[in-house]
């Protein structure tokens, strides 16, 4: 390993320390704010390691990672989420009755995951990302066994994760399997000149299938989504928080550079399904959101229909017109920056009306009835990500939607431009009707505590609603940034 | 002969023999249903034919720390297998890979000493820990 290829690996090394240190310090001392401030400090500290990357050329590191300005960008984008999410969660873990530092230990490991899987262009490092990253998932949708209030929900949906998850994982390594079987290159780029051009064999073909399969589960495509929405519900929220935002968004950035670099969108066969699971992705979600009286299950389901959403532009990177796939995947990467934004605001504001000493966190209707005349700030924030998910102009959502639309009209998608516009509508109703709930009387009783919000999550809450609105009104600087990042990708 | 002709002659005695071994075995399961003979009297479900009654039920909880086992095993056993592979490749590797081992050393030492402080090593059950912790105080 030369200095150039360390150079490029210390932010890795710099999320991987974190883990090491913060085990150290909590096998002799325990104390839940020098934790979170040694996370915060690595997060920092790796972000500022890749900004100060970005603009230096691809490195390709070992034959494991590159680092071009596709995975910088991706990995900016996750170590500020995850910092924001594990500000969000400060509050909330230090009223629950359960370790509290191992939370941070088991995050930082999931980061590291991430990053490796946005930066991985080989089978191996990516397999290792994915599995790092859900394997520290399932221990931290399960955090909080130990305490007295959620012990069974919270089982009950890790042990759901979990073994999902292993058999998406499975499936995946039966996929990449296949393919080296048939082809005995395990890089991306390998692939490039041997996926759907070799038409005698049908082992790649199924591969491939297999592969996008085990990821479909991971993004909660739809014949693949039912765990999505028990898991979202009986994670306590800070960690639910977390796998909305970090976990989809790298398994999305890392299925759009494969399809690109192996060439697996030569497969038609493979598209094709890819537009039937988008289609069913963006019904199934916001049909099941509609009538939904809980809101954690309700994001659930409103997160299928935006992977959904974020199909149409990735299907549309398929197309033979250079400019026109340019077009799907900065579409894609403006979609997940706008994502993360909306989810973030949202599970934020459920994780601050929380209480971790109550079985039941504020995620019934109930909880958010009157909720402009008891807290304005945190209901105008709420409100801001509601619009914003439902697409209204003025928001982040409403330019990531147009961008989306732009990419299925200039491929000429029109089945899935059409469902598109089917599911924004249907999504409008249940997204105004909760923020209907929010302007109503409050109750006589309130259900949510009137305790002060406390200061991390309102800086944290107003910069995410900053951006959401600055963006959504000036969305050129990002535009900008996504076009450099996604051009290494051709 | 064809491909599957072949096949038939080849795998035939490993047929005759799974047919056999499952015959074998239903017969050895199925025979005491018959000539065994039933009988339901007082001491019928004891354990033991003669020596002391058995007291209480068998339901309770062993405290074995199964996943502490797990673990345990990762750190020390796998360890050492990752550990092989370095072996063979060590002149080749160098001083870097001497790195890159010693970093994957002390990570484990890391997660060791982690499990250690946290009681791992202490296999007493949580009655044992009290009761001796109340002894200690008296």
């Amino acid at each position: 390993m030369t200095m150039t290829e360390l150079h490029a690996l210390l932010p890795i090394i710099v999320i991987a320390g974190i883990s090491v240190v913060l085990m150290v310090m909590t096998a002799f001392f325990r104390h839940q704010r020098l934790a979170s401030l040694i996370t915060y400090g690595g997060f920092i500290a790796a972000a500022v390691l890749v900004a100060g990357q970005t603009g230096s050329g691809p490195q390709q590191a070992t034959p494991l990672l590159i680092m071009d300005e596709y995975s910088r960008f991706f990995s900016l984008v996750i170590l500020v989420t995850s910092l924001a999410a594990t500000m969000l969660a400060y509050d909330y873990l230090r009223r629950s009755d359960v370790f509290k530092e191992e939370y941070y230990i088991l995050l930082s490991l999931a980061v590291l995951g991430a990053v490796v899987l946005v930066s991985s262009n080989h089978f191996a490092a990516f397999f290792i990302g994915i599995e790092l990253m859900s394997v520290s998932l399932f221990a931290m949708v399960g955090y909080m066994v130990q305490g007295r209030t959620r012990r069974a929900v919270t089982l009950e949906a890790s042990v759901k994760y979990m073994i999902l998850s292993g058999v998406s994982s499975s499936f995946l390594l039966f996929g990449i399997a296949l393919v080296y079987a048939d082809f005995g290159v395990l890089s991306f780029s390998g692939l490039h000149s041997l996926l759907g051009l070799h038409s005698t064999s049908s082992y790649s073909q199924i591969g491939a299938a297999m592969i996008v399969v085990g990821l479909a589960f991971k993004l909660s495509w739809v014949p693949f989504h039912m765990w999505t929405p028990d898991v979202y519900e009986g994670a306590p929220v800070p960690v639910t928080a977390f796998l909305a935002t970090v976990s989809k968004v790298s398994v999305f950035a890392i299925i759009v550079r494969f399809f690109i670099e192996s060439g697996a969108f030569r497969l038609e066969a493979l598209v094709q399904a890819l537009v039937w699971i988008a289609v069913l992705s963006m019904l199934v979600g916001n049909g099941l959101a509609l009538l939904q009286q809980n809101i954690k299950r309700l994001l659930a389901y409103s997160s299928i229909a935006h992977l959904g959403y974020l199909m149409v532009a990735f299907i549309a990177i398929a197309g033979s017109n250079l400019a026109n796939t340019n077009l799907a995947v900065e579409a894609t990467a403006f979609y997940l920056v706008a994502y993360i934004v909306m989810s973030l605001i949202a599970f934020g504001i459920i994780t601050t009306l929380s209480s971790p000493e109550r079985a039941e966190e504020a995620e019934t209707l109930a909880h958010f009835r009157g909720l402009f005349w008891q807290k304005p700030g945190l209901a105008t924030a709420m409100g801001l990500a509601l619009l914003s998910l439902a697409g209204i102009p003025l928001t982040i959502g409403f330019v990531g939607k147009f961008y989306v639309f732009a990419a299925g009209v200039a491929g000429q998608l029109w089945l899935l431009v059409g469902v598109l516009i089917v599911g924004s509508a249907l999504g409008l109703y249940y997204y105004l009707r909760l923020i209907m709930e929010m302007c109503k009387a409050p109750d006589t009783e309130p259900a949510i505590s009137r305790e002060e919000t406390p200061l991390e999550n309102r800086v944290v809450l107003s910069a995410l609603g900053l951006v959401l609105l600055v963006i959504g009104i000036f969305p050129n600087g990002l535009i900008t940034t996504v076009h450099a990042a996604v051009a290494v990708l051709r | 002969m064809s491909y599957g002709a072949s096949l038939i002659t080849h795998l035939w005695p490993l047929v005759l023999f799974l047919v056999l071994v499952i015959g074998l075995i239903s017969l050895m399961l199925a025979g005491p249903y018959f000539l065994g003979s039933r009988r339901n009297a007082r001491a019928t479900g004891e354990p033991y034919e003669c020596g002391i009654v058995p007291v209480g039920s068998a339901q309770y909880h062993v405290p074995i720390p199964f996943y502490l086992f797990a673990i345990f095993f990762v750190i020390f056993d796998l360890e050492a297998v990752f550990l092989f592979a370095w072996a063979v490749a060590v002149r080749e590797t160098g001083w870097a890979g001497f790195i890159e081992a010693l970093v994957f050393i002390v990570i484990l030492l890391v997660a060791l000493l982690y499990l250690w402080r946290l009681g791992a090593l202490d296999w007493r059950t949580f009655r044992q820990k009290r009761d001796r912790a109340s002894v200690l105080l008296r």
